[in-house]
């Protein structure tokens, strides 16, 4: 788009000498961002909370993991409801639930995570909201 | 929690504050200590007091809470589970409903009954408003028309000079 515009700009003074010949090899600094992988972002949430020490970081890692256009996998819910554990706040530990329902498309994709997460949510004993409030 | 990491800091830190507030966590805890097993606060009803708690108290559920929450997660009782998530994101503070229960049927009804009273009120000032005047009958401005055939009237710019002259 640029390219064109630059080279009608050219073409229009006439006067201008041809200087723009060779193509534009530099890279334009607002496009080609690094484009991380699902797996990529799943390791990367899951080796931080498995570091995670407090309630602060724990929360502040859940504010970013649920802020992006995605559902975290499981590895990343199972790392964080552990460390939940480790911090000892079993209210995260419900909220990381209540996320997962927000971020879902539809109780069906909730169903099969809380199905998968199922072994991990019996062994430490974390009941969802709706369990709670049943 | 938040309550809490503030007393900390602020012990942490020393500021003036440091020695009144040191203080009161510590007469509220001695006077809550003696008790405190028993619960001075029943955990199971936290979510109706919450609001009427004092900070003090406040602290003091914040405390049994977090001592709870060490525990073996399979041990709590249904109603702690539900005071630590009720504590930590219940609906209060930042989190409370901007409408109390029940405003979206006052809210239909008061509008509905906003456009009833504004309706009477023009009704009633058009009932008291005196008639139109008799140029603005059907057959007058027939007649109107009529005339301004026979004066040949302009129909975009009005009567011509004659008209009047005449």
């Amino acid at each position: 788009m640029s390219l064109r515009i630059l080279s009608s700009l050219v073409r229009t003074r006439a006067s201008a000498p041809r200087l723009i010949a060779a193509p534009i090899t530099s890279r334009y600094s607002s496009s080609g961002h690094g484009q991380e992988s699902f797996e990529a972002f799943s390791d990367r949430y899951v080796t931080f909370f498995q570091s995670v020490q407090d309630i602060f970081e724990l929360q502040r890692g859940l504010n970013n993991c649920f802020a992006h256009d995605l559902v975290p996998s499981t590895a990343v819910v199972e790392a964080a409801l552990r460390a939940a554990r480790r911090v000892d706040d079993y209210s995260t530990a419900v909220r990381i639930f209540e996320g997962i329902k927000e971020k879902v498309e539809n109780q069906g994709q909730y169903d099969a995570y809380l199905r998968e997460l199922k072994s991990v949510k019996d062994e430490l004993g974390v009941q969802t909201k709706e369990e709670l409030y049943a | 929690m938040t309550t809490l990491n503030v007393v900390r800091t602020l012990a942490k830190t020393g500021s003036p504050y440091r020695r009144a507030i040191v203080a009161s966590t510590r007469s509220a805890s001695s006077a809550v200590r003696p008790s405190s097993q028993q619960s001075i606060i029943p955990l199971s009803n936290v979510e109706a007091q919450w609001e009427k708690l004092s900070s003090d108290e406040q602290l003091t559920v914040h405390q049994q809470l977090e001592a709870l929450q060490k525990k073996d997660w399979k041990e709590l009782s249904i109603d702690e589970k539900k005071a630590a998530y009720y504590v930590a994101f219940g609906p209060h503070g930042p989190r409370a409903p901007i409408k109390p229960p029940g405003a979206n049927t006052t809210i239909f009804f008061g509008t509905i009954g906003a456009i009833a009273v504004s309706s009477i009120i023009f009704a009633l000032i058009r009932s008291r408003a005196p008639p139109p005047p008799k140029t603005m009958t059907k057959e007058w401005q027939e007649a109107a028309t009529e005339q301004a055939k026979e004066r040949r009237e302009n129909p975009i710019t009005g009567m011509p000079l004659y008209a009047f002259t005449t």
